[in-house]
């Protein structure tokens, strides 16, 4: 699918800004199943300075130094995108892909000698995601000592698409992820950072996908939620030799219930990932001067 | 001589190395020492030689002088005020450092070994740095557990294939040693991000060998000095400054717990002492905000946790670091020491893998063996070591420092815990904390339990015991500084830290306390000191004294507080002395008094008036008073009584007692900057103060007296900080500011008074009022220069003349607004001799010729004195904002994080 996407982030601060840093992840990467046709990302007022480089998860960041008074900030990444996501067959997945959670949870663990993984780094308790007995419990429910790892994450998936209300401004974005569960409330990043706890409690390796949505379904299809702000979810990972630890991700999205080999559908597109949204938060920075900002997001994302 | 240490002796708890005698008594020797007999290894005779040389150098003399030594150093380090904030807050007190008289004295022999040791494993430590920021061959062929890189909070991604300046990670590492029964030393934790002790070492050296300067001498124990010269010199060499760099050292602020170490060491390094505020990024370069515009910073010695070093790219919920700071650092602009990112190597958990790690990089057997560790996360290893966990200690695989800082990253700062002895525990409360480590095993790690070595320490005689040497359990901190490109050194010496009597752990947050470390030189000592070092001369011309944004608004604040203590006291003491007075004060001086001390806050605002005549004003407070006659006496002393208790009070009132503790709270922040004389004073004036407020507070009767001896002291005490202002400290714009803020407090103080004698009418009847008179001229401090001037004459006239126009009374309008203009114009940033606009302010008193002044109009008010007055008065408050926004604002600025 051919997608054109517009992501416009404004800041109004009052009084001005003196200075101001930032870094943005905005421009959506190369991968397996998405192609960049064309990216340009604008920014106002010009920057004093403004640098791209290639982060430790493969992301592209974009740090940006403005070192003179503003009264705003006007950011506009505009990609071109052609997505094309290998086919899978929901039916049989558990046959298709038979090995077991608790397999790869066993070869994720260290011992002395144990092969190495680059997911590895996924396992791990992060800023914004603990790793909790309370998450441990509400996963346990979907991880049967049998259950295959993707049966299993797509159960869970499952559950807190059905269990958990949508709801936007019921939380922000420093939310915890305990209260998210315990309210069993949120939006798609709280849902996101949910679910990587609960897999990351079982021991396993998942990360966080910042990216985005279809605006506007094809007609006669239902409108998922997420399309007219940035979207996020989670991606799971899945040996495919125990012995090399070789692998591939598959991504789920609690919020919309869909899931994927690399990405939920044709319809999403990955601007970045990591280990939770700190690290891939689209627009991040510290501002010096003013007392008071708004700010305004335009997401809009159409087939081409 | 030996004979006489004898009945000071007493046994180090079985099973611990007892340091004096090195030697450690076995479990079955316990049943002799009960039963009362002095056992052998007691004798005196059986002292290791070097503390046998230590007590022959110390001489009968010396040892039955060891109380007095002891209070000699307790009043020291009070003095010194050298302090450790317990719990790192604004709140709480702030406690003296502790140091032993004794020095721990380490064998030549052991301090050899720990050497070699030591600097095998620094070595370790850099390159473990260099393989987990570049090709991670560790965490690839798994010798060690990607949970203690990539799983800890210190492991920094953004630094990921950086390269810091200088080409090393690593210039300090300190290690935590402890002395086994057998003798042999062990490595219990080793400390990287931000170690702390290299200040308080060197206080404790010089206290200490102050103490006993003939055996410090003659047994050659080496000096620290050199050791400290070579970091910096090293770290500028590291830096991209070169031999000339600009090095600072990054504070998190007055209220973190080593505050005093970091004021200390930098004022002894000779480096700015900065905090996050004062750096600001531009073009990925660091620079510091100074009066004088930006100046370049090239390397930052840092005590600040890691994860607080950017707001930009780590914590964004803190804002005690530099945002931009990672953007300089992986440019390459500036040195930071240590590299942020080596948090994880201070997880107890990594000593269990060293070996490994030792081996594959480098072949080598570690010399210096680490307490047995297990990480409870590798499944193998847990189940062997849970057998002994009885055996063992239960320590934190990720220890934090964090204090309910909340926000999105208290998930990881929750795991947290204080390490757990085990033999100490129920068999019960074993199996719990198995199961607890169960749930979440890589959070936990074992390590044996060893009994740690007991130094002599000095314990005076109290009710229950005779003064003697108590051995206490010790824990040695050492030191690996950077010595040149790609060298180290140990730092000779070290801090012995000494748990509190009984206890296993030593902790200095726990009420342990200290000692100097004492290592003999073997081949030449080191007299290098941090004076003699070769400058080049043309850099020691353009070098000026740096004066930070941060440190000019303290020391302006500094200013403004030691005058307006001053002022109060002046007032507090006025008033008691006028209601004491034989003389009965005029009713328009006692409403002046009230006012004056209402509008300065030194009473509260519902105070009655203290006397009011029948008929002459009407306040409704007092209706009752009126009726009942005789409790007008009672009013008075309400009002005497209200002053005298809030003298101390710190809520409802600016009282002397809270302008003391203000001054010294500014202080406290340019401590580097001041004196040992000046901080002594100001630290002396506060407790003195508080001190006579709790005895007066006993006496209700003679209150009043002590108070007014209290204040007498008080002012005498002022007059001395105020001297040591003018007189020691470098005329530099810093002092410049500092004068500013006096005048400009000053100024206002006289206006006001001044502004309240119209309204009361206290000036109208100056010649028939003598209390009235002689108050202003006591308020202002001019008594003896009016007398000397003008004698018995009494009037508006000269009284005028004297506090306005004067050009010579240092209490004058005139002279106060001279006194300003003139440092006004030579701050940074005026051209010489050129009154800036700033100055301008400043309104010229010549405007308002004396005949004027004196002047009264149809109503009977003095108009022209009124108006002038007001406009000295507007422009004190416009000359402060104009102050605050030209060379504060950089500090004030406030910072946020955004995120979208």
């Amino acid at each position: 699918m051919l997608l054109n996407i517009t992501h416009r982030t404004r800041y109004d601060y009052d009084p001005a800004v003196a200075t101001a840093h930032h870094i943005l992840h905005l421009t959506p990467p190369n991968m397996i199943h998405q192609e960049v046709i064309a990216h340009s990302l604008n920014i106002e007022p010009y920057p004093g300075e403004r640098r791209s480089s290639v982060d430790i998860f493969g992301n592209i960041s974009t740090y940006v130094a403005m070192n003179s008074a503003h009264e705003f900030l006007d950011i506009v990444a505009m990609s071109q995108i052609v997505t094309n996501v290998p086919a899978i067959n929901q039916d049989t997945l558990t046959m298709d892909w038979p090995i077991e959670w608790g397999q790869v949870q066993a070869h994720l663990e260290y011992r002395a000698e144990a092969k190495w993984s680059e997911a590895v780094q996924y396992l791990f308790a992060s800023p914004m995601v603990p790793i909790h007995s309370d998450l441990k419990d509400y996963a346990a429910i979907s991880f049967n000592s049998q259950s295959t790892l993707l049966g299993a994450v797509r159960n869970l998936m499952e559950r807190i698409h059905h269990e958990f209300i949508y709801e936007s401004k019921s939380t922000d974005v420093n939310t915890p992820v305990l209260k998210a569960l315990a309210q069993k409330k949120g939006v798609c990043q709280d849902f996101a950072h949910v679910m990587l706890g609960c897999c990351r409690s079982m021991g396993l390796a998942a990360r966080y996908v910042s990216g985005y949505l279809l605006t506007l379904p094809p007609p006669g299809q239902a409108r998922l939620i997420g399309g007219d702000a940035s979207h996020a979810w989670v991606s799971i990972y899945c040996p495919t030799d125990l012995e090399t630890m070789q692998g591939v991700w598959f991504d789920f999205d609690p919020t919309n219930n869909k899931m994927g080999l690399y990405s939920p559908g044709n319809d999403y597109v990955t601007l970045a990932t990591g280990r939770d949204y700190s690290d891939v938060s689209p627009v991040r920075g510290v501002i010096q001067g003013s007392l008071e900002h708004t700010l305004k997001v335009e997401v809009t994302v159409e087939p081409f | 001589m030996i004979e006489g240490i004898r009945p000071l002796l007493n046994p180090s708890a079985v099973g611990h190395l007892d340091e004096l005698r090195q030697y450690a008594s076995p479990e079955s020797q316990s049943e002799e020492a009960k039963k009362g007999s002095t056992p052998t290894h007691l004798a005196p005779e059986n002292l290791s030689s070097d503390w046998l040389n230590f007590l022959e150098y110390l001489g009968p003399h010396g040892l039955s002088d060891l109380s007095r030594r002891n209070s000699e150093l307790s009043r020291q380090i009070r003095e010194n005020g050298v302090t450790y904030n317990v719990y790192a807050d604004r709140n709480s007190p702030i406690r003296p450092w502790s140091v032993d008289v004794f020095p721990l004295i380490i064998s030549t022999n052991d301090w050899a070994k720990i050497e070699r040791g030591v600097l095998q494993r620094v070595r370790l430590l850099e390159q473990m740095m260099v393989d987990v920021y570049g090709e991670q061959r560790l965490l690839k062929e798994a010798l060690m557990p990607a949970a203690l890189v990539q799983g800890h909070t210190g492991y920094l991604r953004p630094l990921h294939h950086v390269m810091p300046s200088g080409g090393r990670h690593l210039h300090i590492a300190a290690f935590d040693l402890a002395h086994g029964p057998d003798g042999q030393w062990w490595l219990v934790a080793q400390r990287t991000q931000a170690p702390s002790g290299l200040g308080y070492l060197l206080e404790n050296r010089i206290l200490v060998s102050r103490q006993f300067p003939d055996a410090f001498d003659a047994m050659g124990i080496q000096r620290l000095a050199g050791s400290y010269r070579t970091l910096i010199e090293s770290l500028k060499l590291a830096s991209p400054g070169g031999k000339d760099a600009h090095i600072v050292l990054l504070t998190p602020g007055p209220y973190s717990e080593t505050y005093f170490e970091h004021a200390y060491l930098a004022r002894y390094l000779g480096l700015a002492l900065v905090e996050g505020g004062d750096l600001t990024v531009r073009d990925s370069k660091l620079y510091l905000k100074t009066l004088r515009g930006l100046e370049p910073v090239h390397g930052i010695l840092k005590r600040l946790d890691d994860e607080f070093l950017d707001p930009l790219e780590l914590r964004a919920d803190s804002m005690l670091g530099v945002p931009g700071l990672l953007q300089a650092v992986r440019a390459g602009n500036v040195l930071v020491a240590n590299a942020p990112g080596s948090g994880f190597l201070e997880s107890p958990a990594l000593l269990g893998f060293m070996p490994g790690i030792s081996k594959a990089f480098t072949g080598e057997t570690l010399e210096l063996p680490a307490l047995a560790t297990w990480w409870c996360g590798e499944r193998a290893a847990f189940n062997e070591a849970k057998a002994y966990l009885k055996q063992s200690v239960i320590k934190p695989t990720y220890p934090g420092r964090l204090r309910g800082t909340g926000g999105a990253h208290s998930s990881i700062a929750e795991e947290d815990f204080e390490a757990v002895l085990c033999q100490t525990l129920s068999d019960e409360q074993i199996q719990g904390w198995i199961k607890t480590i169960e749930q979440n095993p890589h959070k936990y790690t074992l390590q044996s339990y060893l009994p740690l070595s007991q130094m002599p320490t000095w314990m005076d005689a109290s009710e229950t015991m005779p003064a003697g040497i108590i051995p206490r359990s010790m824990m040695l901190r050492v030191f690996a500084v950077s010595d040149g490109v790609d060298s180290w050194r140990i730092l000779p010496g070290g801090m012995a830290r000494i748990s509190p009597p009984g206890e296993q752990i030593s902790s200095i947050q726990r009420g342990g306390s200290s000692a100097d470390v004492w290592v003999q030189a073997t081949q030449q000592r080191d007299t290098s000191t941090m004076l003699n070092r070769h400058f080049d001369l043309s850099v020691l011309e353009s070098r000026k004294r740096l004066v930070t944004s941060r440190a000019a608004e303290n020391l302006y604040w500094l200013g403004r507080y030691t005058e307006r203590s001053e002022n109060t006291v002046r007032l507090a003491r006025l008033c008691l002395q006028s209601l004491r007075a034989d003389e009965r004060p005029s009713t328009s001086l006692l409403l002046w008094l009230e006012k004056i001390a209402k509008d300065f806050r030194l009473i509260p605002e519902e105070v009655p008036t203290p006397e009011i005549k029948e008929g002459e004003r009407s306040i409704p407070i007092l209706e009752e008073a009126k009726t009942a006659g005789p409790k007008l006496l009672n009013i008075k002393n309400l009002f005497e009584r209200t002053l005298i208790d809030s003298l101390d009070k710190r809520e409802g009132v600016n009282s002397v007692g809270f302008n003391l503790s203000a001054l010294e709270q500014a202080s406290y922040a340019v401590r580097d900057r001041l004196s040992q004389e000046s901080w002594n004073l100001i630290i002396n004036t506060r407790r003195d103060f508080t001190q006579s407020a709790k005895s007066w507070d006993k006496l209700p009767e003679g209150s009043s007296l002590y108070a007014l001896g209290a204040l007498d002291k008080t002012i005498a005490s002022l007059a001395a900080i105020t001297g040591s202002q003018s007189d020691r400290m470098t005329r530099d714009d810093g002092w410049r500011l500092l004068s500013c803020g006096r005048h400009l407090e000053r100024l206002g103080f006289l206006t006001t008074a001044l502004e309240m004698a119209v309204e009361c009418q206290t000036l109208n009847h100056l010649d028939k009022d003598t209390s009235g008179f002689n108050a202003l001229l006591t308020i202002f401090d001019s008594t003896i220069t009016y007398q000397a001037q003008f004698q018995e004459l009494r009037g508006l006239g000269p009284l005028l003349m004297l506090l306005i126009k004067d050009a010579d009374n240092p209490r004058s309008v005139e002279w106060v607004s001279n006194a300003l203009k003139g440092r006004l114009s030579k701050l940074a940033g005026s051209a010489p001799d050129e009154l800036t606009a700033m100055a301008s302010i400043v309104p010229n008193q010549a405007d308002w010729s004396l005949e004027k002044l004196c002047q009264l109009d149809a109503n009977g008010e003095f108009t022209n004195l009124k108006k002038m007055v007001e406009a000295f008065k507007v422009a004190t408050w416009t000359l402060n904002d104009a102050i605050t926004e030209k060379y504060f604002t950089h500090t004030l600025e406030s910072e946020q994080s955004l995120s979208a």
